[in-house]
């Protein structure tokens, strides 16, 4: 079995950046992601970007290069196309390439698995023809198709990047459904000196608005009550809009409302959570260095909480740091002297977040979806069944399990638990905290038996 | 406060099997179930309905058992009439699967013995590999053959879970769930007998009740004690894989390996002594997996979604206890690790024990297809132990 200083779990700002810095200060290093290329989900596929589509993506991704780019020159273990499917606690790292599987060991980990889009679970959002606005993007990375006639429904950054993508591509979104509400505005505005630290950024968001606008796209404001129309597929959107409802016909939807940590890989490993109010999600509990509740464990990026991609690529910096200085390979003093123009970034990019966060949060109709709306995708769980089964006696989201098969399909809950925890805390009248999540266990992505069984013999 | 003719602690498959028989009964009751990271046999279990292996070295469990799975049938009828949520129980047989020659004959002689123990009457047939391909199709090369008893069986355990949990609420039962219970004290220390109990739980609300019933798995060793019971228990931890939903491959479940009737393929049967330890493993859960594609090779392909653990409360010789308390009379200790095959029995024969005015001396059973008139509790007393 191969052993490593550090293996970082993911290629995204976080993991690559970890990568570099800790290459550089002499540690043995493996890197793995579940792509076949380095950049994670915001530059994914960079490496196979061609004039065309870098000219639609715009400046924003095309600065992955430089980080992408060091990779080929460090002395690192980097394999890609690798799923990591279980953790343990000594540091033993389980994962497969092409149907075979592999293990690791590590002294130290730094989980960097980022973010995944936030279930927006309205009726009719299973359909086919309704997507989220994300995956609309991997398209145009991965791919360069692109999603034509789309209705665009929900709020967030990313929701206004894609829309500019689709109109550089030739092929804008037939309308912008946001639900953002004017209130926002408000409540946001006390955070906006802290975020006029990253005035080029908020400038440039003003100017994707600009270009929505001059592009001639309809974009209904503080919309509500969004509603999916179709048997079989999607045929329309309709949604309350200044007392009116309105209804667009159209066969493509997307989604979004905002991002949250993918915590699969953390919840396994049974690390301590906390629920973010203003982000509304669970994320791993970190030290300074992003060390978790388990010292051999450290957390960098949006997987601990979501701070965007540049102050994922300062947390890769400041966690390799801190897990070299606990392996001892380097001093404190060196670790406090590395991170330091790291923090003075950290500490920016946290003022824009806290701006952003109340800019754009959680609409009511997404923490607490009707009755009749789908929230466990895998096994056809509505909301209102899960109400049903509190009344049953179920206080947390493990028991909607039992109850319900909630959360039991091949996903792992992945989707839909983070509303399964807001609507059992709504009813239970309990904390985010108190109701807790679900248990994850590996495999934490599906492998074959036959993988599994290959390791007989080989575990501790 | 609240107030009932019984208390059950533990709200998992023994104790809701046990409320509804006696709710069934016209009793009052009122069941305390713990918080959602409670550690729970019920949710770690595989949904055998079993008989075959039961009780060779205890002839009253052996009974007992199959008395339990003869009256399955009628019990998940009761229960789908009141819920309408038929169980999917299957009851046409079920196999142990063995890889060697040796290990099918070790068995086969083992339940001969049984058979002989109970009079002859003890239905099962020893499959050689032929024989059991034409039963399992999918039954791989490696695999020498099998014992099929036919009177095991499984349901789905989930569906039971969950109609139990409404049925008791449709009778009315009290439910206090999210909450540990701290203490159960009778409520008159003089030991006269069912003065009562006064249950309180952690959050220093007051219940309560005639008589109580704990079976709160592993945490009946702190409530239990002051009650007068030794809770020779510990805690063996079971680790259990299941696949994405399968057109069918197998036909019978086996105790190693079944397909659920959602179409997942469930394995497990793996016994270690951790404490109280619910994690799952790797070096099992590969062994687990060799396993299954020892026996059904077909399943090398299939796709893993979950692995997980749970911990089975066993006593020192893996069979059930029931006591009734000497120094708390009307305080009812209940333990098993069967409690799915055992629950039909539980919410009928059980509920006629607990209930009657002397259980320490009861013989006399009413129940339409219970055949044994002199039916033994002491056998299941925890004072087995103590010699």
């Amino acid at each position: 079995m191969k052993t490593y200083d550090l293996a970082i779990i993911g290629a995204g700002p976080a993991g690559m950046t970890a990568t570099t810095a800790a290459c550089a200060q002499g540690a043995s290093v493996c890197l793995l992601d579940e792509q076949q290329t380095p950049g994670g989900q915001i530059y994914r596929s960079l490496n196979h970007c061609d004039e065309q589509r870098g000219a639609i993506l715009g400046e924003d991704y095309l600065y992955g290069k430089t980080l992408i780019d060091p990779l080929s020159t460090i002395d690192a273990d980097q394999t890609f196309g690798a799923t990591v499917w279980r953790i343990d606690e000594n540091g033993h790292i389980y994962f497969s390439t092409h149907g075979q599987a592999h293990r690791i060991q590590a002294r130290h980990i730094i989980i960097a698995t980022g973010a995944l889009e936030r279930a927006s679970p309205v009726p009719g959002w299973t359909l086919p023809g309704v997507m989220t606005v994300g995956a609309a993007q991997i398209l145009i990375k991965s791919s360069g198709l692109i999603t034509e006639g789309a209705v665009l429904a929900g709020t967030g950054p990313l929701l206004y990047t894609v829309a500019v993508q689709l109109i550089s591509a030739g092929s804008p979104p037939t309308a912008i459904v946001d639900t953002q509400q004017p209130a926002n505005y408000v409540t946001a505005a006390k955070y906006l000196p802290s975020a006029l630290a990253r005035a080029a950024t908020l400038k440039k968001g003003l100017g994707y608005l600009a270009k929505i606008r001059s592009a001639g796209i309809p974009f209904y404001r503080a919309a509500g009550d969004l509603t999916i129309e179709g048997s079989t597929a999607a045929q329309a959107l309709s949604f309350s809009h200044k007392g009116h409802t309105v209804r667009l016909q159209t066969d493509n939807v997307l989604l979004h409302q905002g991002v949250i940590p993918n915590t699969q890989l953390t919840r396994s490993l049974r690390l301590k959570h906390e629920w973010n109010r203003a982000q509304r999600c669970f994320h791993p509990q970190t030290s300074d260095w992003g060390i978790s509740s388990q010292s051999n464990i450290s957390i960098a990026g949006d997987g601990g909480g979501i701070g965007g991609a540049i102050a994922a690529q300062a947390e890769g910096h400041v966690a390799a740091l801190g897990a070299l200085q606990s392996l001892s390979l380097i001093t404190t003093e060196q670790r406090d002297a590395g991170a330091q123009p790291h923090r003075q970034t950290l500490k920016k990019e946290a003022g824009l977040r806290r701006f952003l966060d109340a800019l754009y949060p959680v609409p009511e109709e997404v923490m607490r979806p009707s009755d009749h709306t789908i929230i466990c995708r895998c096994e056809d769980v509505t909301a209102g069944e899960i109400r049903s089964f509190v009344k049953a006696g179920c206080t947390g989201p493990n028991q909607t399990k039992a109850f319900g098969r909630c959360g039991m399909g091949p996903c792992q809950g992945r989707y839909c638990g983070t509303t399964v925890t807001e609507i059992l805390a709504a009813e239970n009248k309990l904390s985010h905290d108190a109701v807790g999540a679900y248990r994850v266990r590996a495999p934490i992505k599906p492998i074959t038996l036959g993988e599994l069984a290959s390791l007989t013999g080989t575990g501790d | 406060m609240q107030e009932s003719d019984f208390a059950i602690v533990g709200g998992g498959v023994v104790g809701l099997s046990i409320a509804y028989g006696l709710l069934c009964k016209g009793k009052t009751v009122t069941i305390f179930d713990e918080h959602d990271n409670a550690l729970r046999a019920s949710r770690g279990n595989f949904g055998l309905v079993w008989v075959q292996g039961k009780g060779s070295k205890l002839p009253e469990y052996a009974k007992w058992t199959r008395q339990s799975a003869k009256s399955w049938k009628n019990f998940a009828a009761g229960l789908s009439d009141e819920s309408g949520t038929d169980l999917r129980l299957q009851q046409q047989g079920g196999y142990s699967i063995y890889l060697t020659e040796q290990s099918l004959a070790e068995r086969a002689s083992d339940l001969q013995n049984l058979k002989a123990q109970l009079g002859g009457d003890y239905p099962f047939d020893v499959l050689g590999h032929n024989a059991i391909k034409k039963e399992e199709p999918h039954i791989g090369p490696k695999v020498a053959g099998a014992i099929l008893h036919h009177e095991d069986g499984h349901v789905n355990p989930l569906l039971f879970l969950r109609t139990l949990s409404r049925v008791v609420r449709q009778r009315n039962a009290h439910l206090v769930t999210g909450k540990s219970v701290a203490s159960i004290a009778p409520l008159n220390e003089s030991q006269s007998s069912d003065s009562g109990f006064v249950i309180t739980t952690a959050d220093g609300a007051e219940f309560r009740s005639r008589r109580v019933v704990l079976c709160a798995g592993l945490g009946s060793k702190t409530l239990g004690q002051p009650l007068g019971f030794n809770v020779p228990i510990r805690a063996q931890r079971g680790q259990v894989l299941i696949t994405e939903k399968m057109p069918p491959i197998i036909n019978r479940p086996s105790d190693e390996i079944r397909q659920v009737d959602e179409g997942g393929i469930q394995i497990g049967a793996s016994a270690e002594e951790v404490g109280a330890d619910d994690r799952e493993t790797l070096d099992i859960t590969a062994r687990l997996a060799q396993n299954a594609i020892d026996q059904y090779p077909v399943l090398a392909q299939a796709s893993l979604i979950r692995s997980w653990a749970a911990l089975r409360i066993m006593s020192p010789d893996g069979f059930p206890i029931y006591q009734h308390s000497r120094t708390a009379p009307g305080a009812f200790f209940v333990t098993c690790h069967s409690g799915i095959t055992l629950a039909a029995a539980h919410a009928t024969l059980l509920t006629d024990w607990i209930c009657a005015d002397q259980p320490d001396h009861y013989r006399d059973f009413n129940f339409p297809d219970f055949n044994i008139t002199d039916f033994d509790f002491s056998a299941f007393s925890e004072e087995r132990f103590n010699a």
